[in-house]
């Protein structure tokens, strides 16, 4: 895998997972199905992929995690976001609105 | 990249010092959400309806292995890079103390080629680059010199000219003028004999000394008219003789028995402005008087000032040195007089190759030196490139598994880099130790010498500094190509290999015939600038010097210090020569001013009868001064006419010999006996022609000379010297001698008291330097070349056990499966020994100026180094050879 790709699935999945938790607190594989869901199975993410993004943001600030349990009684590490995680999606979306203006713009115009 | 710069530094920060901090807790941390995730997963899919088993085969396959997962999170965490480079260093460690043959030789190796630099690198710290000890800046200091540029300047300003030099210059803050010479501390304890310097008042200024104790000299201390008896002591004289008492400033000390007010306490490291010397005393130009007799800054014919100049900023050297040389130009033209008989040209070199001081040949030898050291850790970083190689080879199955478990070629290059690394630094700290005391030896060259010869080369923080560079420079180069040929590897291919029948790829075995190409080729470099030095050397000490050294003792007194005038020097020296030539086992005795091959000569400006000089042409012609029977005692044979004898006194008349090579350029096919030489003051008949005799270096062609005798030609600042013929060892004559003198005068001192043969050392001392150095460099280099050329052709000899053993089973001999593995070594030779000698003749033409007696191309040296070379080589291929033809082929063969 390439340094771009991944910067761009990183920067991506970020937003996505943000996105996610805005919702609420939720556990790493609620995240993924919910996700999954929300694209229509367009991402699907891989737990390498999953995992090693939420310690970033977590040590980023912007999520914090509590273990809890759940539904069916189960141990699960509950994620939720911080100030500076909601802070973080609003630049992230705009910037992502931005960026998906410009292309889908460019892309109507040829 | 730059967001997360702006928006979670702090947070980061504190995730790092925790992740450091707890890591086990973490470790657990990450190793229970990944299980609790897989539980979840499980439970997920059986709730879809598939059965438990089936269930968590599909989760595991989902989740794509824990440990990768848990690796990939670790990745993420923060400072993960230096949890690899830990990892790393430690795995490093590991490999080496697995290894500690291998990691010995290794670091050895690379120990001596870095020592080797760094030894050198301190000498030119100490020396070229630090030309004034205790002057911090020196770039915009330069010296100034007048006339030819050779190698042994004379002062070349009187006291005048400087004056209107340091007037009328734009170009110059500053300049200064100095004399120095021995002087005598009197009136302590223990008197004694220190080199000092007279100096300009603005000495210290302009040098940007600042005095730990009193002040420099003022400006009226240093007008000619001025009587001021002041005095600067040096850092150890303050010491050594007056306990670093801090009232100095304002006692009273006696130099030459005359009294001075100490005005200053100069710092420890500072030890004057020529490099190399070690002056001590500082006093204003206008005691000359006292100190030595003499009323120089009067005179504007008598040149005997060293002088230095600060550039003003933006000014450049051209542009400085275009300007005195105008200056100078007007002064020649208002005083004819005083000027005709020399060159005027004046030319400004920077200090680290002042002519003053030891510089001036330290900077032909150093930087060559320095290129020596350099090829050697070329050829240690292929020796240990080789090495590498052949290890890495071994290393194969480990690399290919971890290729195949997922690491990329850059974690395997990084891997390999590390541990190449470490070995540099470990090399790099080898040399260290080996520099703290190699370092030393270059004063150790120094013999017993009628110069005050300081050197003080140590490990300073520019050669810390450059070692552990040139380390990890080391490292790169010898790593690189280990590191990239066998991240290289196709894993499906090694992995299917049965470990002992890995054998070198063929590019990798060409890789390692290079390497040893190279280690052979630049070996033979090495080996021959080593023969060449010490063909040159031994040439030098064979040279016929023109007189006899053997069985000389000297030793040296100086006589006006201790207050003798012209008559009871006289009459003292009379007595010395008969006293000493009455003892036993003395065959002969004379006196001098000087000796030879000791940079002790003195020169005198000439007029010679019947010779017009060229314009600009320099009549500073060697001159010494020596007593009855001097050509007898050094057995310099007297060609026509008569030596001096103890008549020729300031009552007859005054008379002079010459050499051959003074009859050969003033006065070809002509008499000389009865012509007449004039020195400025005296008229002297020439009544003899002396053969031919070196005094300044034993490498220089002849030169004229002009001997005068003792009695006549009295100069108050001359040191006298003891020339002593015996009949046995002269070393056991030296008690009875001191005995004598003290017989004489129990006050006064006698200093170098040495055999010529051992004074005589300092005229060859950047000869041996070079020589040993070279040599040992080259020693050094065959013994590498020689190590590779056996590891590889053992190791290939090794892989190829089966070949071998096949060979035999088919029924070849002995003796051809000896000349095969001789035939591989010899070849790799062959090719070393061309491309060396190719090598070797383009580099030596850079020694030329530094050999005497043999050519840069010397057939004798190529040709005997080129066979011992061959003869060594041949030797290290030869063990491994024998061993071959012991190889069983069963044993071989069955090994498969």
């Amino acid at each position: 895998m390439t340094q771009e790709q991944t910067n761009l699935l990183q920067g991506t999945l970020d937003l996505l997972i943000l996105r996610t938790l805005r919702l609420g607190e939720m556990h790493g594989l609620g995240i993924a199905r919910r996700i999954e869901q929300i694209t229509q199975g367009t991402f699907s993410v891989k737990t390498g992929s999953l995992f090693p993004a939420l310690r970033r943001m977590q040590e980023e600030g912007w999520i914090k995690s509590a273990w809890g349990e759940s539904e069916a009684n189960r141990k699960a590490k509950y994620y939720r976001l911080t100030k500076a995680g909601r802070k973080q999606l609003e630049t992230e979306t705009a910037k992502w609105e931005r960026v998906a203006l410009g292309i889908s713009r460019t892309l109507e115009a040829s | 990249m730059t967001k997360r710069a702006r928006s979670g530094w702090l947070p980061r920060a504190i995730s790092w010092l925790r992740n450091v901090t707890h890591r086990e807790q973490d470790e657990r941390e990450i190793a229970a959400e990944v299980s609790a995730h897989l539980a979840l997963l499980i439970e997920e899919k059986v709730r879809a309806g598939m059965k438990p088993e089936e269930a968590e085969r599909a989760a595991r396959v989902e989740l794509g292995g824990i440990e990768q997962v848990k690796e990939q999170v670790r990745d993420a965490r923060a400072g993960a890079w230096l949890d690899t480079l830990v990892r790393d260093c430690r795995f490093a460690l590991r490999m080496a103390r697995k290894n500690p043959g291998f990691t010995g030789v290794v670091v050895l190796t690379l120990a001596l080629g870095i020592a080797a630099n760094t030894t050198v690198l301190s000498w030119i710290s100490a020396t070229l680059l630090n030309p004034i000890p205790g002057v911090a800046h020196t770039s915009d200091l330069v010296t100034v010199a007048r006339g030819d540029r050779s190698d042994h300047p004379t002062p070349p300003f009187s006291y005048p000219d400087l004056r209107d030099l340091s007037e009328r210059t734009q170009t110059f803050s500053g300049l200064l003028g100095y004399h120095d010479d021995y002087m005598s501390l009197t009136g302590v304890a223990k008197p004694e004999r220190l080199y000092g310097a007279l100096t300009t008042a603005n000495y210290f200024d302009l040098l940007g000394v600042h005095l730990i104790l009193g002040r420099a000299f003022l400006p009226e201390e240093g007008t000619p008219s001025a009587g001021a008896a002041v005095i600067v002591i040096g850092y150890a004289v303050w010491q050594n003789h007056f306990a670093g008492d801090a009232q100095i400033v304002g006692k009273t000390i006696q130099i030459n028995r005359h009294p001075y007010t100490v005005v200053g306490v100069a710092p420890r490291d500072f030890t004057g402005c020529a490099p190399g010397l070690r002056t001590e005393l500082w006093i204003p130009l206008p005691m000359d008087r006292d100190v030595w007799g003499a009323d120089r800054p009067a005179y504007r014919g008598t040149y005997w000032l060293n002088v230095m100049g600060k550039l003003r900023p933006g000014v450049t050297t051209n542009q400085a040195e275009a300007e005195l040389n105008l200056l100078m130009q007007g002064i020649v033209e208002r005083f004819p007089e005083y000027h005709q008989d020399s060159p005027n040209e004046i030319s400004l070199d920077p200090l680290w190759r002042s002519p003053f001081g030891i510089n001036g040949y330290l900077y032909k030898v150093l930087p060559m030196l320095l290129g020596l050291a350099g090829v050697l850790l070329l050829l240690a970083c292929a020796n240990v490139a080789g090495l590498l190689l052949v290890r890495s080879v071994g290393r194969r199955r480990e690399i290919a598994i971890r290729l195949g478990m997922g690491a990329s070629r850059r974690q395997i290059i990084r891997q390999f880099l590390i541990e190449s690394l470490l070995l540099g630094l470990l090399g790099g700290g080898g040399a260290i130790a080996i520099t703290v005391w190699t370092s030393r030896s270059l004063a150790a060259f120094f013999p017993p010498s009628n110069l005050p010869l300081t050197n003080d080369a140590h490990i300073d923080q520019r050669v810390l500094f450059v070692t552990i560079g040139v380390s990890i420079l080391a490292a790169i180069l010898f790593g690189i190509l280990p590191a990239l040929r066998s991240s290289g590897l196709p894993v499906q291919a090694v992995l299917k290999e049965e470990a002992s029948s890995v054998s070198l790829t063929l590019h990798k075995g060409r890789l390692l015939s290079g390497l040893v190409v190279a280690q052979i080729s630049l070996s033979l470099v090495l080996l021959v600038c080593a023969g060449l030095f010490t063909r040159s050397l031994q040439k030098a000490q064979q040279a016929d010097p023109g007189f006899e050294a053997s069985h000389l003792l000297l030793a040296s007194y100086e006589l006006s210090p201790a207050g003798y005038t012209r008559a009871t020097s006289a009459a003292f020296d009379r007595q010395v020569l008969d006293r000493l030539s009455a003892l036993p086992g003395v065959e002969s005795v004379t006196l001098a001013d000087f000796s030879p091959l000791s940079f002790s000569i003195h020169t005198d400006y000439l007029q010679i009868e019947g010779y017009v000089p060229q314009p600009h042409e320099s009549m500073e012609i060697s001159r010494a001064i020596v007593g009855p029977n001097y050509f007898r005692t050094l057995r310099t044979s007297v060609i026509s006419g008569r030596e001096f004898t103890a008549a020729d006194t300031v009552d007859s008349q005054l008379v002079a010999v010459v050499n051959q090579a003074f009859v050969d350029r003033y006065w070809p096919d002509e008499d000389a006996i009865g012509k007449q030489v004039t020195d400025g003051r005296d008229r002297y008949t020439i009544v003899g022609i002396a053969r031919n005799a070196k005094y300044r270096l034993l490498t220089y062609p002849s030169e004229p000379v002009i001997y005068l005798p003792i009695y006549q030609a009295y100069r108050s600042t001359q040191d006298t010297t003891i020339h002593l013929r015996t009949t046995g060892d002269p070393l056991t004559m030296a008690s009875s001698v001191e005995e004598t003198i003290h017989q004489l005068n129990p006050e006064l001192p006698l200093f170098n008291v040495n055999p010529l043969s051992v004074t005589m050392q300092l005229g060859t001392l950047f000869g041996r330097v070079a020589a040993t150095f070279a040599g040992s460099f080259g020693l050094l280099a065959m013994l590498l070349a020689a190590v590779g050329i056996y590891g590889v052709v053992a190791y290939s000899t090794r892989q190829r056990a089966r070949e071998i053993g096949i060979r035999m089973a088919l029924g070849a001999e002995q003796r051809g499966i000896y000349r095969l593995v001789l035939g591989q070594g010899f070849r790799l030779t062959l090719a070393g020994l061309v491309v060396g000698t190719a090598l070797a003749v383009a580099f030596t033409r850079l020694l030329k100026a530094q050999l005497f007696g043999v050519s840069a191309t010397d057939a004798i040296t190529f040709a005997s180094v080129g066979l011992l070379l061959a003869v060594v080589a041949l030797v290290a291929c030869h063990i491994p050879a024998r061993r071959a033809t012991r190889v069983d082929p069963m044993v071989a063969l069955r090994h498969e």
